[in-house]
């Protein structure tokens, strides 16, 4: 038992999903798996405090979110002609001990995305935190975090969320 | 090209054209580093960035690796990051506080205004060694503007003032936004590079012509942009959706040039009248309490999108910050945005531009990664050897006079401020160093 009685599986379970979305470009599915009030976030600063003093590469309340799919399904979305392909893995996961307080659960992982585009590849990495709010007989995200191992780089143009 | 003889390269700009090897030699490339890079007043860091004695921070110019620190007494120094002992880069850190900048290798150290302050093993030294000798080299030239600061690594050339001179309305047009006269840099960066030559970043930011094929997949199906700025509900119109063509006012914005290859382009109003938000109202406030009603509203009136002050930096007056190019290769660039607070403005505020920054300016934004797009597809693009030459005519004799500026003023549509970038590109290039 991980946390509130679910099995570590069952988190496990739901972000391998969560990424499987992304993989296959379900983008609208994959934003229906945020809570109204979830954030994607991935801070641009090693141990960023807060998205609100620093830049980030993203921080999408639903609403960007929202406008950042729709950018991805338009069909002059220059910089998805031709469009990424992606792979995610995940493991290493960590349920954290919250009690399931507010029926929300803090789940760590290790994340790798290899995204291959117009005849390069390349490799994102690093942890991710989701903050997950019970939901029916699943979750909802409250919160998606990333932080890449190289999140203070200069990255060439990206487009499709990690 | 490797002599650079200026006949030679004064054939490769035309009055309306441009040879694409400007873009895809990397002779002319290595040329640039040093007739550009190497003389032209070039923005290093704001002095927000240091607020503090012994604060750093590094940077290039051009590829040449500099460390801008603020010494004892204030001032602050733009020393080339090398050490006067075997050359090993001094200061590792993109960032940070120093007592003294010590040499990792054989542990030489400086004071943070360059003087060699202290040598491991001294009675080694060859006789008559002089420490005054072996400080950290000084940028040759370094001037500021309300805090912008800027040096040159050439000892001769057009004063600081001379440079600046017509754009310093523009960074007034910025730092007078902050209730309290000053900004700040100190919200992070966002960092992206492409497999593109720089100055297809240069002249990108003042480019309206791309705006609504470029980045249409910013646009709603009314043809409107989403909002960019704390207050607004929504952006620029940008098509006229029924038919499908640019929109009126946008085909109305303007673009000036004033000389040394400068330029900015002027704003559409957005939300006229409109713009509110609380954090933007209790902003708009505190404005008019320390610049009075009449002035704030005049500050607060859009004027400028972005501002180039060539080569190697942008302000932009929309979702305001500041931009900086580094040519790393021909074929290779890396540009920095800083996002802005204005200092005097309530937080919320703040976090509203450094937000909708995100949107548009990091790496995985909404805007800038189609431009990026672009950028590489013109590399790639300019490699076909059959179509020698890249196009910049568009209202080629349709400029005009602008008294209130003292500059030359366009349509944004057009290709002036191209035309002008590569007048100053010619200036520095004609010339051996």
């Amino acid at each position: 038992m991980a946390a509130d009685g679910y099995s570590r599986a069952v988190f496990e379970d739901f972000i391998i999903h969560e990424a499987s979305l992304l993989d296959a470009r379900r983008f609208r599915d994959w934003m229906g798996l945020f809570a109204d009030d979830g954030t994607y976030w991935v801070p641009a600063v090693p141990d960023q405090q807060s998205p609100f003093d620093k830049a980030s590469l993203f921080y999408d309340d639903r609403e960007l979110m929202n406008t950042r799919v729709e950018r991805l399904e338009h069909p002059r979305i220059h910089v998805q002609t031709p469009p990424s392909r992606t792979t995610h893995l995940v493991g290493n996961v960590v349920v954290e001990d919250t009690g399931g307080a507010k029926g929300e659960y803090v789940v760590d992982s290790t994340l790798i995305m290899v995204e291959y585009r117009d005849d390069a590849q390349r490799v994102f990495a690093g942890r991710q935190r989701h903050r997950l709010r019970r939901h029916g007989d699943s979750f909802r995200i409250v919160q998606k975090r990333v932080d890449l191992i190289n999140c203070d780089s200069a990255f060439d143009a990206m487009a499709v969320p990690i | 090209m490797r002599n650079g003889h200026a006949d030679e390269i004064a054939k490769l700009i035309e009055p309306g054209r441009v040879h694409r090897r400007v873009y895809t030699d990397p002779d002319l490339f290595e040329l640039e580093m040093q007739r550009i890079f190497g003389r032209a007043w070039l923005f290093v860091g704001h002095a927000s960035q240091v607020p503090n004695p012994g604060d750093f921070i590094t940077t290039d110019l051009g590829r040449q690796p500099v460390i801008m620190v603020r010494h004892r007494d204030g001032s602050i120094h733009v020393l080339l990051n090398r050490c006067t002992h075997r050359g090993a880069k001094v200061v590792n850190e993109r960032r940070g506080h120093a007592q003294r900048l010590t040499c990792c290798y054989h542990g030489w150290s400086f004071d943070t205004d360059g003087k060699l302050a202290a040598v491991p093993v001294p009675e080694g030294c060859a006789d008559g060694f002089d420490k005054d000798a072996f400080g950290l080299a000084h940028a040759p030239r370094a001037g500021e503007y309300r805090g912008f600061v800027f040096a040159s690594l050439a000892a001769k050339g057009p004063s600081f003032e001379d440079h600046i001179g017509p754009v310093k309305g523009n960074i007034d047009d910025l730092v007078d936004r902050a209730p309290d006269g000053e900004l700040a840099l100190d919200a992070g960066m966002h960092r992206y590079a492409f497999n593109g030559n720089w100055k297809l970043q240069v002249e990108n930011v003042l480019d309206s012509y791309h705006v609504p094929f470029g980045h249409a997949s910013t646009v709603n199906k009314d043809g409107v942009q989403f909002a960019r700025r704390e207050g607004d509900r929504k952006g620029a119109t940008v098509v006229e959706a029924e038919k499908k063509q640019t929109a009126a006012s946008w085909k109305d914005r303007k673009s000036f040039i004033a000389g040394n290859g400068h330029g900015w382009t002027s704003n559409t109003s957005l939300d006229d009248g409109k713009r509110s938000s609380p954090a933007f109202d209790e902003y708009k406030t505190a404005l008019a309490e320390k610049a009075g009603a009449e002035r704030a509203k005049d500050i607060l009136t859009p004027r400028l999108h972005n501002s180039l002050i060539y080569p190697n930096m942008s302000i932009m007056g929309l979702n305001i910050h500041v931009r900086v190019i580094k040519p790393i290769a021909v074929d290779r660039t890396e540009v920095t945005i800083y996002p802005i607070r204005l200092i005097g403005a309530p937080e919320a505020m703040n976090a509203g531009n450094i937000r909708l920054l995100n949107v548009t300016h990091s790496a995985a934004s909404l805007v800038q990664s189609d431009d990026l797009e672009s950028f590489v597809r013109v590399q790639k693009g300019l490699q076909s050897h059959m179509t020698d030459w890249v196009d910049i005519s568009r209202g080629l004799g349709a400029e005009e006079p602008d008294r209130e500026r003292n500059a030359t003023r366009a349509l944004a549509t057009h290709e002036m401020v191209v035309r002008a970038q590569y007048k100053a590109w010619l200036g520095y290039m004609g010339e051996a160093a």
